[in-house]
């Protein structure tokens, strides 16, 4: 059998109920402890979580060993490495594979998130029913917590909610300083993270590298300026040229950004650069309408994208192949709008300026 | 009659922040489809609004509504391209083609 892992309060009991399994069952017991990448492999914040992973998995296998005999074979792996792992199908597509030589059994914690915050462990089991194995869950005695919203929530997630609530309320009314405004104020940001500091951060906190990332967002502010700045005149120029020298085309491109903060500034910037919008984003496919040749081109040589992996991931992630060169950015061809309506699909040819 | 740089610079932006405005009118009014026109329309919250709020700012000078003013501008920045997003993301999945110069 097969039992993803990841940092749980019950993936002890998790461990010594699927060895007592595998060595109940018939055949050979072998138990496959599988971890999911909850990183990707660039800038700081990779290099900490995949150590994490790794004495995660020895953990796993000492505790293994402890509950079982001498037959029980234990694997311990990390799966996922070389794809982006974004939803339940994505976590269920690579645990699938992963069983896919002989596999039938899959034994989940049922506190197990792979998603962070974000709820997916259970259409994750459903996609992994339909993929052909047989899902169950656990039974430990913590109970399973219904809201799956709430999770991860500690003491540092308040407090950082409540500082950055309280700054924010002193800095509305002007660091007056009185009693009135230092009392209401905490009150207020009691309350905002008493209710909000389960779901405002959805990865794990590391606060040393959140204080990076906002220094480095405050450098990224110019250069956006800049940009809007640059793209604002050439926009204008286009409108009130007398002959509309517009050439709209829907755009289609992989980003080199992971995770929904990063991907959110980068599909906001995009927008807010008049001649590029973006219109639809899956995982981190883009959809981008483009409205001049020259807007085209920005998107494609990817300036805005190697910024907001600067501010996410640091200098090092400034060292990344344009989209095009990554040959990741087309242009869609709508065909004639009949076939690709209800699958939301669209054909795709050839690469920029290819025309059909 | 004395001008002071100030001044200058105040009625600078503030003429900055019309024109990008008249743009986007000029900009809805000549596009041809929805999603050229959700171009434009984020040029009068960027730099149109951007340009005319600083000229505010400068005439508050340091203060705390000054930071609010500011404030403004970022939520701005926040809101405007998600409005255009949604915008844009309604008419795609209404299955409205975008508009070709060549069709």
């Amino acid at each position: 059998m097969v039992v993803p892992v990841g940092e749980s309060v019950t993936l002890r009991q998790t461990v010594t109920y699927a060895v007592r399994e595998a060595l109940s069952g018939a055949g050979e017991p072998v138990v496959h402890f599988v971890a999911p990448v909850a990183w990707h492999d660039i800038g700081d914040v990779a290099a900490g979580v995949r150590e994490e992973t790794e004495t995660l998995l020895d953990r796993v296998a000492v505790w293994a060993r402890e509950d079982g005999d001498d037959d029980l074979v234990v694997e311990t792996t990390v799966i996922g490495a070389d794809t982006y792992l974004f939803g339940p199908d994505d976590y269920a597509r690579v645990i699938a594979n992963y069983a896919d030589d002989g596999i039938e059994r899959v034994v989940v914690d049922p506190q197990y998130s792979p998603g962070g915050n974000v709820p997916i462990l259970r259409p994750m089991e459903a996609a992994l029913t339909e993929r052909g194995l047989a899902v169950e869950e656990a039974p430990v005695d913590r109970p399973t917590r219904r809201g799956r919203l709430l999770r991860r929530g500690g003491a540092l997630q308040f407090a950082t909610l409540f500082g950055i609530s309280f700054l924010f309320y002193q800095l509305l009314g002007g660091f007056a300083g009185t009693g009135f405004d230092v009392a209401t104020g905490a009150v207020s940001a009691t309350l905002v993270a008493a209710m909000l500091h389960r779901i405002t951060f959805t990865d794990r906190l590391h606060l040393p590298t959140l204080g990076r990332q906002l220094v480095r967002l405050v450098a990224y502010v110019p250069y956006l300026l800049y940009e809007i700045v640059v793209s604002n005149l050439r926009v204008a120029y286009v409108i009130l040229h007398p002959s509309l020298p517009i050439e709209p085309r829907m755009v289609e491109t992989e980003c080199a950004v992971w995770g929904g903060m990063p991907l959110t500034l980068l599909a906001n910037s995009i927008t807010l650069t008049p001649g590029t919008l973006t219109v639809r984003v899956h995982g981190r496919r883009m959809m981008v309408h483009t409205l001049t040749p020259a807007a085209r081109e920005g998107l494609f040589d990817g300036a805005l994208e190697r910024a907001v992996r600067f501010v996410f991931y640091g200098r090092p992630a400034l060292a990344v192949a344009t989209p095009r060169e990554r040959d990741d950015a087309r242009i869609v061809e709508g065909d004639d709008g009949a076939d690709d309506a209800d699958s939301g699909e669209t054909v795709v040819t050839g690469p920029a300026g290819g025309d059909a | 009659m004395d001008v002071t740089p100030l001044e200058v610079a105040v009625v600078g932006f503030l003429l900055g922040g019309v024109f990008f405005t008249f743009v986007t009118a000029v900009g809805v009014i000549r596009l041809p489809d929805v999603y050229a026109r959700a171009h434009t329309a984020s040029q009068t919250d960027t730099l149109g609004a951007g340009l005319t709020l600083i000229a505010v700012a400068l005439v508050l000078g340091l203060e705390t509504t000054t930071v609010k003013t500011v404030l403004l501008v970022a939520f701005i920045f926040v809101t405007n391209p998600t409005a255009a997003h949604a915008i844009a993301r309604a008419a795609h999945e209404e299955d409205i083609e975008p508009w070709r110069e060549d069709r």
